[in-house]
């Protein structure tokens, strides 16, 4: 019956939470929930399937991140099946950063940006499509350790020198603290991040105080997929095969729980391209959103007028 | 960004759509001036960042346009319809009544459908680029939508009102009028475009004729399909 329990632990159990506070827990796994109580008539927000009061989710997030930031870019290699290459390298061709000889150079500001995934996609596009050796990338994270893993790996590429990429811990809330100045980005990205925001809304009202008029938002994040038939592959993947590859691989099974966990509490496609409009942006096309993988993950760009 | 049909009767557009421009403030300031840009730089993103810069924004903001290229064709195909409408009004504010007074609706629709051609007068070295680029298989159910929607609106305004099966094949043969004279066009160096002028008349006079319509498909399908594979094969496909 090995077949059947196999079976079993694939299913996704979406209704009920998978994760209880006295977990197993191996020893290497480093995440330390926060742990206060909650307050009633504090305003709460989504970790996961847990529902936690807003001024709790950065520090829980800060958790998972500080767990999961030496393994983050093998681990996302095995849980996408590679695919996360392609969505990521779609994303930077959608927006085809870069400007030609002679015109101003770009400021791209990438949020959540940082091991630098996106920056270097970005830089290297620019570089080698428009010979743009002047745009720079200012990769902001609010995880020091993520930010660490950004830097180690910059000092090894070709722009370690170029002075063309910059990091800066921010959140993406209040990026005013962190001295990013009104209207002075000409790009703004962030890949990934906007479901570990307490408030996607603050992030895009945010957004569109430094974006320059003209300047691009543009998002990559998870969605909701529209074929019911692959949906449910996906659930079982997603459920099934991630938080026990966390498991194995990383030796933290809560932290890719909590991952799993908040694609599936994520907004759908709709109510992101609505928060983005309600933020001030042109929204292009009719729809506002390109689905990439039937909608695995989806890309919404906004232009702010 | 795209029109909706005011209603849905499928025979007769008795209440005709709207003419007010699909395109919002920002997309119509950076289309207008990108299109000025075509004459040079011809239908290229490098037109639409032109465009952009000069009204004030950025190279990134052809972000706004998610069909590229073809948004810019499109925004040219769309205001040159509706200048249509703009034309008819000031012919008819004139004191003599303007150039359509005493015509009859066929002199009307070929009057209209010169002026559409003429329109295209400034840009007419740099169509055959727009012709490449609506051929891509996913733009050409937008392209031929727009078209139609064009020869739609030239009979509307000529003024008729027939509700019959003819107007389906009023609408079509138009359709094909228009394009091969806009191909034609695409080739013609006589003065002040005489030769479009007459390869019109001799078009018009064709559908005159029973059954010369039917060839006119044949032809037009014949071209546009080795238009297609030739285009593929620009992008090398191997056929």
């Amino acid at each position: 019956m090995a077949s059947k329990t196999v079976w079993r632990t694939l299913q996704p159990r979406i209704p009920t939470p998978i994760r209880s506070q006295n977990a197993y827990r191996c020893f290497s796994c480093a995440v330390r929930h926060a742990q206060k109580e909650e307050q009633p008539s504090e305003r709460t927000t989504s970790f996961g399937f847990e529902t936690v009061a807003e001024s709790i989710k950065q520090s829980k997030v800060s958790s998972v991140f500080t767990s999961v930031a030496p393994s983050y870019d093998t681990m996302n290699d095995l849980m996408s099946l590679t695919i996360h290459r392609h969505w990521k390298r779609q994303f930077v061709q959608l927006l085809d950063p870069g400007t030609p000889r002679g015109a101003r150079p770009q400021t791209i500001l990438d949020i959540a940006g940082g091991t630098g995934d996106i920056a270097f996609r970005l830089l290297d596009h620019a570089t080698d499509l428009h010979a743009d050796h002047a745009s720079r990338v200012l990769v902001a994270d609010i995880n020091p350790a993520m930010l660490a893993a950004g830097r180690a790996r910059a000092a090894r590429s070709r722009y370690r020198d170029s002075g063309r990429l910059s990091f800066l811990e921010a959140n993406a809330e209040d990026l005013r603290a962190a001295g990013v100045a009104d209207a002075s980005v000409d790009l703004y990205t962030t890949a990934f991040g906007p479901r570990n925001f307490t408030s996607l809304a603050a992030a895009l009202r945010e957004a569109y105080r430094v974006l320059k008029p003209g300047g691009v938002f543009a998002m990559l994040e998870f969605a909701k997929v529209g074929n019911p038939a692959f949906n449910r592959l996906y659930k079982m993947w997603s459920f099934g095969v991630i938080p026990l590859m966390g498991q194995v691989v990383a030796g933290d099974r809560e932290s890719y729980a909590y991952l799993v966990e908040s694609v599936e509490r994520w907004k759908s496609q709709e109510e992101v391209a609505e928060l983005v409009r309600e933020a001030g942006f042109l929204v292009p096309g009719e729809k506002g959103w390109v689905d990439f993988t039937g909608g695995v993950v989806a890309v919404h760009r906004g232009v702010k007028p | 960004m795209r029109h909706r049909p005011s209603c849905i009767r499928s025979y007769h557009p008795y209440k005709h759509e709207s003419n007010s421009s699909p395109f919002n403030p920002t997309e119509e300031a950076v289309l207008a001036a990108s299109l000025r840009h075509v004459p040079t730089h011809g239908f290229t993103n490098a037109s639409l960042s032109l465009g952009a810069r000069e009204v004030g924004y950025l190279d990134i903001t052809v972000n706004l346009f998610p069909r590229g290229v073809f948004d810019l064709v499109n925004y040219h195909l769309v205001t040159k319809r509706l200048a249509l409408k703009k034309l008819l009004d000031i012919q008819a504010a004139k004191d003599d009544g303007g150039a359509l007074t005493g015509l009859g609706i066929g002199a009307r629709v070929r009057f209209l459908t010169l002026e559409r051609l003429m329109a295209n007068r400034p840009i007419i070295h740099r169509w055959q680029e727009a012709l490449a680029i609506m051929a891509q298989p996913s733009y050409v159910p937008a392209s031929i939508a727009e078209l139609a929607r064009l020869s739609d609106e030239i009979w509307f305004l000529a003024g008729d009102t027939s509700v019959d099966s003819s107007w389906y094949t009023k609408r079509a043969s138009l359709s094909m009028i228009y394009s091969s004279t806009e191909l034609f066009m695409t080739q013609d160096k006589s003065k002040a475009f005489a030769g479009t002028q007459k390869f019109l008349d001799r078009r018009f006079e064709d559908v005159r004729v029973v059954g010369r319509g039917i060839s006119n498909i044949g032809n037009y399908l014949d071209y546009t399909a080795h238009s297609f594979i030739n285009v593929l094969r620009s992008k090398g496909a191997k056929i």
